[in-house]
């Protein structure tokens, strides 16, 4: 069985963290607290690295004008300007006026605006998926007819029972679904992480 | 739907390109029968259209978690909302900033994820400009890190230099979120109230959760109200109504900003989806008798 560095690390770190979950003692906290520390570091040196690398990356497409070099200088150019309103001298960082403006009334409209697109995608990606997978997608729409039924904003005594109904669907059927989902994501996650610390067959390489 | 034939011969302004028929048409005539409905949607809100959900059981439970807030609270706010949903959850999440300070509360904000802590920064901006207490808000950042800084928030929640009466009273409480008497947690498509739940109510069983989130995220979160960890949710935009209308009854005034969704333009939204869909399902009945399609096609007239 092969062992490398990177599972002995997630080893060693997961079975102190497991140990100090469970366990109160002063030096165990101070280690569990200690690689916390560094894991929020890395977290943020791998977000840093992130942008770095995307902005190479898209310079490099803008400068040799391969792929997109529209898209690429239009996303340059955002990025140069969050920067400057995030890092001009005096600028109070993320919530700078220069920044929660261009959040509030650049950034916010044009992603809300993509999200309230998904109702035109949905219903065509509905009519071609019936065309591709018909007996699936039909289940699938059906339900999601009867869900939109439920939801329908009117008021009175079928408004009422509506919502009745709707409230139902979400505590019954759907909730034992999801309850089923977590607690078998859950099982797997547990397994699959115990299978790592335990170094069992290949699930460490 | 698709028509059946060839398209008719293009002349005119349409000359050289396909004139557009079918679903093409009924798009821009939604379109504008959606901006009328925006337009006249309070005006029709009567009782025939109602966003606000009748059973308020949903709003009763989170009234009751902030009534049961102890004098001068320290609530911690977990603001993952991602600018994507966040319009969805925006009227209720600011109708809680408003009835927890009306109750004498304070509210800290804090994010794990970097869209959370730009609506973070624009809500505390908003309540400041608003003429909340400047005493009654802190800001507690960003941390990276997401799951790794919940767990690290546990026992240390204040950054460096951060100063004011919010921030000495968590500091003379240990300085971690066990310091808050409530967390607030404003959800998104990634992190939200189950990261939090996980992460955090494990850890901090005695903090009382609150979980405002968009209605997708709902029934992943039901099975953690039901099992007492969040003590109320509000997931559905009906909720999110009724909670809204609460507050400003309670109140006596509306709620500072950002009304409830127009009602009619949902209802609008809702039909065409339903007409469309049943007409797709009408379409596909043949086809679900017969045996299955021997060969894969793509429709891509729409």
């Amino acid at each position: 069985m092969r062992r490398s560095l990177p599972t002995l690390v997630v080893v060693v770190v997961g079975l102190l963290l497991l140990v100090d979950y469970v366990l109160i003692n002063p030096t165990l906290a101070g280690l569990a607290s200690g690689l916390l520390e560094l894991i929020v570091l890395l977290a943020a040196a791998a977000a840093l690295a992130g942008a770095a690398t995307l902005v190479l990356r898209h310079w490099t497409d803008l400068t040799e004008r391969r792929r997109d070099p529209l898209g690429s200088g239009v996303l340059l150019a955002g990025f140069a300007v969050m920067l400057l309103a995030g890092f001009y001298p005096g600028s109070t960082g993320a919530s700078d006026p220069a920044v929660r403006w261009l959040v509030a009334a650049l950034l916010a409209p044009l992603l809300a605006a993509l999200f309230a697109m998904l109702f035109v995608f949905l219903l065509t990606a509905a009519r071609k998926g019936l065309t591709l997978r018909t007996r699936q997608t039909a289940v699938m729409l059906a339900a999601a007819m009867v869900v939109i039924v439920l939801l329908l904003p009117i008021g009175g005594t079928v408004g009422d029972s509506l919502a009745a109904l709707s409230g139902w669907a979400i505590a019954v059927p759907i909730g034992a679904v999801f309850r089923g989902l977590l607690i078998g994501v859950a099982v797997l996650t547990a397994v699959h992480a115990a299978r790592i610390l335990l170094t069992v067959d290949g699930a460490d390489d | 739907m698709t028509d059946a034939g060839a398209a008719p011969p293009a002349s005119g302004r349409f000359r050289g390109r396909q004139r557009p028929r079918g679903m093409a048409l009924w798009w821009p005539a939604l379109l504008g029968a959606l901006s009328i409905a925006v337009l006249i949607g309070s005006a029709a809100a009567t009782g025939t259209l109602q966003l606000a959900n009748p059973d308020q059981s949903s709003v009763s439970e989170v009234r009751a978690a902030f009534e049961a807030l102890p004098d001068d609270a320290l609530v911690v706010v977990g603001m993952d909302a991602d600018l994507g949903t966040y319009p969805e959850i925006m009227p209720a999440v600011r109708a809680a900033f408003d009835d927890l300070l009306a109750r004498g509360a304070s509210l800290a904000f804090v994010s794990v994820s970097v869209e959370g802590r730009a609506v973070a920064a624009a809500e505390l901006a908003r309540l400041r400009s608003a003429g909340a207490d400047a005493d009654a808000l802190l800001d507690l950042g960003f941390t990276s890190g997401v799951e790794a800084a919940l767990v690290r928030l546990v026992s240390d929640a204040l950054p460096a230099g951060a100063s004011g009466a919010v921030a000495d009273t968590v500091t003379e409480r240990g300085g971690g979120l066990a310091a808050f008497d409530m967390a607030l947690l404003i959800g998104g498509g990634d992190v939200g109230p189950r990261t939090w739940v996980e992460q955090v109510g494990t850890r901090l069983p005695q903090l009382p959760m609150v979980g405002i989130a968009p209605t997708f995220a709902q029934p992943e979160l039901v099975p953690y109200l039901r099992t007492g960890q969040l003590e109320a949710l509000l997931a559905t935009v009906r909720d999110d109504a009724a909670f809204v209308e609460s507050v400003a009854a309670t109140n006596g005034e509306p709620a500072t900003a950002g009304g409830s969704p127009s009602a009619a333009a949902m209802l609008l939204g809702m039909l065409v989806a339903l007409a469309v869909l049943g007409r797709a399902l009408v379409g596909a009945l043949p086809r679900l008798r017969g045996p299955a399609p021997p060969q894969v096609t793509e429709d891509d007239e729409a």
